[in-house]
């Protein structure tokens, strides 16, 4: 495919690795080192972007094996990182159970709502689904709104994570945490895709009929996908819960937030394992940058307009980077930076 | 029963309404198969604006009107302009994703023009009691049914004997052949976007002249959603007898569940959707598609 010239294979093992060229190896160890050392250049605020921001890697690693693996839309995924993180909430809270059951816990009540809310998807597609899933959304976060157990309207709590001794209790020590599940996150994904699941989701995606013909079986691989993004989510929603927001409410996971994952994935680009990273980084960090620096600058600089107005500034401007995308760059970030790759290979002579 | 019938009558009005805006959605899947998800949105932006001529410029009422519908038609055009017009032919999944895109950025604008978070249109409609066998009811809800009523059958008429509407039919049924008998597709697309703006305008001024103008009216323009899965995405007459089924299990599931189950009412429509989906997806009246390879 688009490997550089001059390198050849000589073993499946070496065909099928991820990181082949030294390039490869060089720009791995500097990630690595960058990811590990992060905590010491970022301030107290930025510390918890990085965790959010890694976080929502994880749901938007799962809502693109659903959506831009599998071509299942789904619009409710805040619905069920909302699962996740009431299901961790209450079994650590309320049971006493410890960290990583309610974190697996979590994974599990999620994929099955997800299985729940994904049955509609064998007999109806595209905008069938979308609206079963908004409806899912709803109904999800009404139950954990007005449910005994999920702590009604006025929340729950979840305690900082810990495992065996170890408390996990500042930002930096959380964002380890969290680094650890999203680097597992994102080469599982990686590696779903790209054997005989991915491929058949892609078959299902392209053409579900004719993958049907040819020998998938639909139901296992719908359900399959449901699960698996819906698990995604709930994990991120049981660090969302421990490791972000400490007390938690119905409130966080509205629709908004699930049209965000959407357009997570289509700026960063469909059916990509770079493309959610991408998309991930730029969505959260202008979110932050708008909510912390822009809206209030804005609401000093201009008193005389009614208060609350630049709220409306970050989803206006979101809106607007959905719509451009789509009409500009459908491919997303990813395609850019693969235009870009091969510029950079070919370059100075582009033929 | 004084309650029931009481209930009834609000929900069969609600239910109207609904339908009005489901309408809106099946005008444009009709023409050209795209799904509007960003009709919560307008029917929230279509009331603010209803409130910026009608309360803050102070504007005569009929004159506020006009200007409303003018700028519904703006809007839809608009929308079909700039969003969808380059997205002709493109997969299913980046035609809902840009009108979700078109949802959030009217979200925002909303809150950017109108920070408030609620807001009363002045009454419109005489608010007089009147008895209706052993109820009483206002008089409100006879009067948004009544307009209801007379738009569905305005647009149904219009789309079996006017040419633009029996175009739009055509569209809907084959593109390709449209446009080789020289019927231009776009003014089509554009014209059924306009009409559908005006439609969800007008369920939207309907439903905050008996409530408030709020965050809430998105929702209740995504249950308008469950007014076109049950009756049929392809079918007017199906959404016009899903909209007061829909209203009335919401009136009368919330009155009689609410005080078992607090705000139930909220989620019904959302529950019909997923009731709908397992069991008859393409709803009571749509065209059952048959795919082939």
């Amino acid at each position: 495919m688009s490997l550089p010239c001059g390198t050849r294979n000589y073993t499946y093992a070496e065909d099928m690795a991820i990181f082949r060229t030294k390039t490869h190896w060089v720009f791995l160890a500097c990630l690595t080192v960058l990811l590990l050392t992060l905590p010491m250049f970022l301030g107290k605020f930025w510390m918890g972007v990085a965790n959010l921001v890694l976080i929502t890697l994880i749901a938007a690693t799962g809502l693109n094996l659903l959506v831009g693996y599998c071509g299942q839309l789904s619009i409710g995924h805040a619905g069920f990182i909302a699962v996740g993180a009431f299901t961790s909430a209450v079994l650590t809270t309320k049971m006493g159970m410890p960290f990583l059951v309610g974190l697996i816990g979590a994974g599990i009540v999620s994929g099955a709502v997800g299985l729940i809310f994904g049955i509609p998807s064998v007999r109806v597609k595209g905008f069938y689904l979308a609206i079963s899933t908004i409806a899912a959304q709803f109904i999800i976060v009404w139950g954990l709104s007005h449910w005994g157990l999920t702590g009604g309207s006025a929340g729950i709590s979840a305690k900082d994570p810990s495992i065996g001794p170890f408390e996990f209790v500042s930002d930096t020590s959380k964002y380890y945490l969290v680094l650890f599940f999203t680097v597992i996150t994102v080469f599982a994904a990686k590696n779903m895709a790209r054997t005989r699941v991915g491929r058949a989701f892609i078959a299902v995606r392209d053409n579900d009929l004719a993958a049907e013909v040819m020998g998938v079986n639909l139901f296992y691989y719908k359900m399959l996908a449901f699960f698996a993004g819906c698990f995604l989510a709930g994990i991120a929603g049981s660090l969302l819960a421990h490791c972000y927001y400490g007390s938690l409410s119905a409130e966080y996971f509205t629709f908004t937030e699930s049209i965000l994952y959407v357009a997570i994935l289509i700026i960063g680009g469909l059916g990509t394992t770079l493309g959610p990273i991408l998309g991930v980084i730029f969505i959260r960090v202008l979110e932050q940058l708008l909510t912390v620096q822009v809206v209030p600058a804005l609401e000093r600089a201009l008193p005389m307009l009614p208060s609350g107005f630049a709220s409306g500034i970050a989803p206006m401007l979101f809106g607007l980077v959905i719509v451009l995308f789509l009409i500009i760059e459908p491919r997303g970030l990813s395609h850019r930076w693969n235009l870009f790759k091969a510029a950079y290979r070919l370059w100075p002579f582009s033929y | 029963m004084d309650q029931l019938l009481q209930l009834t009558i609000s929900g069969l009005a609600v239910g109207m309404v609904y339908a009005l805006i489901g309408l809106g959605f099946v005008l444009i899947w009709k023409s050209s198969s795209v799904a509007n998800l960003a009709l919560g949105q307008i029917v929230l932006l279509s009331s603010w604006f209803t409130y910026g001529m009608l309360v803050q410029l102070n504007l005569p009422t009929l004159l506020g009107f006009l200007l409303v519908i003018i700028f519904a038609l703006a809007l839809g055009w608009v929308i079909e302009r700039i969003a969808l017009r380059p997205l002709i032919g493109q997969p299913i999944l980046s035609l809902i994703a840009v009108t979700l895109g078109v949802g959030y950025f009217f979200e925002g604008l909303v809150t950017f023009v109108w920070p408030a978070n609620s807001a009363a249109l002045p009454r419109i409609f005489p608010t007089k009691p009147v008895q209706v066998g052993s109820a009483v009811i206002s008089q409100e809800y006879i009067w948004i049914a009544g307009i209801s009523l007379v738009i569905f059958l305005l647009l149904t008429a219009f789309f079996r004997y006017h040419r633009l509407g029996v175009a739009m039919r055509a569209s809907a049924d084959d593109q390709m052949a449209v446009q080789a008998c020289g019927i231009p597709v776009t003014k089509v697309f554009s014209m059924s976007w306009m009409f559908s703006c005006t439609v969800a305008a007008v369920g939207g001024v309907l439903l905050s002249s008996i409530g408030m103008i709020a965050h809430g009216l998105v929702a209740t323009g995504l249950k308008s959603f469950s007014v076109v899965i049950l009756g049929g995405m392809d079918s007017f007459g199906g959404a016009m007898i899903a909209g007061p089924i829909i209203g009335l299990a919401e009136s009368i599931g919330g009155g009689y569940l609410s005080a078992y189950v607090s705000g139930v009412t909220d989620i019904i429509p959302f529950v019909i959707i997923i009731i709908v989906m397992m069991i008859k997806p393409y709803g009571l009246f749509g065209e059952t598609r048959i795919e082939r390879i």
